[in-house]
């Protein structure tokens, strides 16, 4: 599908033509062609991490990249912010915000975490927030997010207050129920929150929020501002941002949505302060907007920002489009959720309602995985000697806890397989039978080897 | 051919830490240097039919550079989670020896690779609004910087200092300069205003070689002074300083530097390095995206800023390589650089009847040249409407920059182009752009006539 660019014509200057999309759907080995890239002998159920970006949009990337290189003084000046505006506004249509000046393009969710908490950060040391102001995050909470508060507002003399939600979890309202507790308890203490930060999709473990009641319990109990990290969402879940209600709201487009690494967009609802809202790197757009600031950090590459458009021209190419492929994706991990736990004799972390393109599946006892380190091990184990990529949790279980048990002990590990369009029934059959085999011979954790 | 870093001229013994090999010895083959034809295939890229005198604003990249950066994406692509885990460090890690070595730095640690200049200027300008938020520094002690320092740090300046309570004092700067102590006296004078009324002077940021107009500072001089009038730190912007300029940290004294690798260094877009002394490690040095890697020092944290792509960053080993395919490597590239440029502008100003920007001693790789006064350049305005003029009518790519006239000046030049030259420039690229400027002149063309 790549263009041959001749550069002794003037070709190179007009907006080169992309060949026409033939309005069928694709398939199974043009999927396959799309992904070809990705390492062959690899069960790559681990979507969740990295994202992953079909060859096609990674086509349109290069050509966006070759006119930079061409001639980067005509691209900064008369293409560049054109072609961030364009991106912003699908995004804007996607995600039914208000405004296109609501919707900022960045590098990562980690990049709007740090835009989100600067902004809490001078409040404190503006005197805006008294001392012990709290910013209030879920326990399991993304490790850059905690250590962004740690960075800006625990260093400028604001507390940080983490409520632990129940892992495996039964239901919205186990998660409901501790996050009202908690927000009483900082209130009880007399404490003003400045700040909720609440996860769409948890990382580690991975479950479903509901964040449109979390979003209201905030509203309804004074908490000033309301953040959403869902670094996962758009892609998996619905992504409406009025509905939602949060102050701010990102999402990473390279997991998901079919980006190249790397593209957030940050959605900023329009008040009194998202004008105080600064990219950390400043530069002459400094004062324009946050959209402004972040479309300029200085010079670098900024192709993955500008591929939007022809990332929904590939989504629109399953049946269904994106939601197609989000239903799919669905039904796909809870179907191999449930094949796995079923072979191994173990359980899901949430109920399939709970999950969107990843999933929590309950790894034998007999492994004996007990601390983080065993899973980090188990996980290249697979990686080196199974060709498995998935990521492994450690979920100890505290005094007075039942646990989850399987029939030879406590379920302590539990792994996140997610699925992407390119994944198949293999992958995850390919992962039951390395597990089954290390049970089989007897191996725990401690006693894996690794490359 | 293998990698070698050298310093001046003279080879370094390898790192133990990098394992960079010795420098072998040059294969007594009749084509060992990169050849005309060679250069010209490496940047095939470029559009053909633009002067492209202006490596200063976006740098430039060679085919096999880029190549390398695709093996690299491509990588990552391929396994991503195996990319991260067992090779994104060790990547790191080379490059950021490779540059320790070529700045004369005396530790990796003090090393960092960053986006660019304005990523590093955002980092230390962070923990200089720190010290004044946490009561190291006083509010209303001062910070300087000079009035040519480039626009994004000058905000940055505001955003960071002046908003946590800083004073921010601008050194005014000759133009055109005839000699280095012009600029010595005006920081001089700076720097005791800074201190008028019993006031610390708590920072400096002091550019290698300034943007617009483009100057060599003599930095060592003004580091040295900082040092005598009790300045705490001193940041040497160098965006346009590695491939340019000779860089060694050591010697300039500062307590940071940095400086961009895609500018003159032929590295992809976009990378550039952060140097920070040892002895600043109280300072307490942040990448303002925060990861895990939070607090494990400057050169981890910014090794990983969330999920993005690094490959710029990573593949600094091959630009040195290409590099070390000319005769005396980036030092025979800067020497011949430097020549060329001086030659182009004196071609240029004795052509229009004009004159350079500087002497030819403080300028590296890039020489302002003024335009001729019958152009009618008055204001800002006027010198992007007469660059984009330039470009879209005829195919010259330079930057323009507007000096405004002093009082009793007659028939002053006020407007000077910004030429580059980097080795895929050829004589024709100049001849070009003279005989353009000579064509309006003709014409009686005057900025005043072209659309807003």
């Amino acid at each position: 599908m790549e263009i041959k660019h001749s550069l002794n014509g003037e070709a190179t200057h007009r907006i080169l033509k992309r060949p026409r999309v033939t309005p069928r759907f694709l398939s199974e080995s043009e999927i396959r062609e799309e992904f070809s890239h990705h390492q062959s002998g690899v069960a790559r159920i681990n979507n969740g991490s990295y994202g992953s970006c079909p060859g096609s949009v990674l086509a349109d990337q290069r050509r966006w990249q070759l006119r930079f290189l061409q001639q980067p003084d005509d691209f900064c000046f008369n293409t560049l912010r054109k072609g961030i505006l364009a991106s912003r506004t699908l995004i804007k249509d996607l995600i039914n915000a208000d405004h296109v000046d609501e919707v900022s393009l960045v590098d990562n969710a980690t990049t709007a975490a740090a835009i989100v908490l600067q902004q809490i950060g001078r409040g404190f040391a503006e005197g805006k927030f008294q001392k012990d102001d709290t910013v209030l995050m879920l326990h399991c909470a993304f490790q850059a997010v905690k250590q962004s508060i740690q960075a800006y507002v625990t260093r400028a003399g604001g507390s940080a207050v983490e409520v632990r939600l129940p892992f495996p979890v039964k239901s919205e309202e186990e998660i409901i129920m501790e996050f009202r507790k908690a927000i009483e308890k900082v209130k009880s203490d007399g404490r003003r929150i400045r700040l909720a930060i609440i996860d769409h999709i948890t990382s580690m473990p991975s479950v479903v929020i509901p964040v449109r009641k979390l979003v209201g319990i905030c509203r309804e109990e004074g908490v000033e501002q309301v953040f959403v990290d869902a670094a996962h969402a758009i892609g998996s879940v619905k992504v409406d941002v009025k509905e939602i209600g949060a102050d701010f709201y990102v999402s990473n487009l390279h997991k998901w949505f079919f980006c190249p690494p790397s593209v957030a967009f940050l959605y900023c609802k329009n008040t009194n302060s998202s004008s105080d809202l600064h990219h950390p790197v400043v530069t002459h757009e400094y004062g324009n907007g946050l959209p402004i600031e972040s479309s300029w950090i200085g010079t670098r590459d900024y192709s993955s920002q500008l591929v939007v458009p022809s990332v929904l021209e590939f989504v629109n190419r399953f049946e269904g489009g994106m939601e197609g492929i989000m239903k799919s994706n669905h039904e796909e991990v809870v179907k191999m959720g449930k094949m796995l736990a079923e072979a191994w004799g173990t359980n899901l972390g949430s109920p399939p309602e709970m999950c969107a393109g990843m999933i929590m599946v309950g790894l034998p006892s007999r492994l004996c995985i007990t601390s983080e380190e065993d899973t980090v091990r188990l996980r290249s184990h697979l990686r080196d000697c199974y060709g498995v990529e998935v990521p492994i949790y450690y979920q100890g279980v505290k005094d007075g806890e039942m646990g989850v048990r399987d029939k030879n002990g406590l379920i302590t590990g539990y792994a996140r397989i997610s699925h992407q369009v390119y994944n198949k029934l293999e992958d995850y059959e390919k992962f039951r039978d390395a597990i089954n085999q290390l049970v089989e011979d007897g191996k725990v954790c401690k006693m894996l080897l690794t490359q | 051919m293998a990698s070698t870093a050298t310093i001046n001229g003279t080879t370094t013994a390898a790192d133990p830490i990098s394992r960079i090999p010795k420098k072998s010895k040059l294969p007594s083959t009749p084509h060992q240097f990169i050849t005309l034809a060679e250069i010209v295939s490496e940047f095939s890229h470029h559009h053909p039919s633009v002067a492209r005198i202006n490596n200063g604003s976006f740098g430039s990249c060679p085919a096999s550079v880029l190549a390398a950066q695709k093996e690299i994406q491509l990588q990552w692509l391929s396994q991503p989670d195996d990319f991260y885990f067992n090779h994104l460090q060790t990547g790191f890690l080379r490059s950021r020896t490779i540059v320790k070595q070529l700045i004369n730095a005396d530790h990796v640690d003090e090393v960092s690779i960053v986006d660019n200049a304005t990523t590093a200027a955002a980092i230390v300008l962070q923990q200089v609004a720190w010290g004044f938020a946490e009561g190291r520094f006083q509010k209303g002690d001062a910070a300087v910087m000079l009035h040519y320092a480039y626009g994004a740090v000058k905000k940055s300046m505001q955003a960071y200092v002046t908003r946590a309570g800083g004073h921010v004092i601008e050194v005014p700067l000759p133009f055109p300069v005839t000699c280095v102590d012009e600029i010595v006296q005006e920081f001089r004078r700076a720097l005791q205003r800074g201190k008028m009324g019993g006031r610390r002077v708590r920072f400096a940021v002091i550019d290698h070689v300034t943007s617009m107009p483009s100057v060599v500072i003599p930095v060592k001089e003004l580091v040295k002074i900082c040092r005598e009038e009790g300045v705490d730190q001193v940041f040497v912007d160098a965006a346009h300083g590695i491939g340019c300029v000779d860089v060694d940290v050591k010697e300039i004294g500062a307590d940071f530097y940095t400086s961009n690798l895609h500018k003159w260094f032929f590295c992809p877009s976009s990378v550039a390095f952060l140097y920070c002394k040892r002895s600043m490690e109280s300072c307490d040095l942040h990448h303002p995206v925060v990861s895990h890697a939070y607090g494990n020092g400057l050169a981890l944290e910014s090794a990983w800023i969330g999920t993005r792509d690094y490959s710029a960053q990573l593949v600094v080993p091959k630009a040195l390589e290409f590099v070390n395919r000319f005769q005396d490597g980036i030092e025979g590239i800067k020497k011949r650089n430097h020549q060329a440029v001086v030659e182009m502008g004196e071609m240029l100003a004795m052509a229009w009847g004009t004159h350079l920007g500087c002497p030819p001693e403080m300028c590296c790789s890039m020489i302002m040249v003024g335009l001729p006064a019958c152009l009618g350049i008055s204001n800002n305005e006027d010198t992007l409407k007469l660059r984009t003029h330039l470009r879209d009518k005829f195919g010259v790519e330079v930057p323009i920059y507007y000096r405004e006239p002093k009082n009793g000046e007659v028939g002053p030049v006020t407007g000077y182009a910004r030429i580059c030259y980097q080795v895929y420039n050829k004589p024709q690229d100049y001849y070009k752009f003279r005989d353009v400027i000579n064509e309006l002149v003709r014409e009686g063309f005057t900025c005043e006539s072209l659309p807003n």
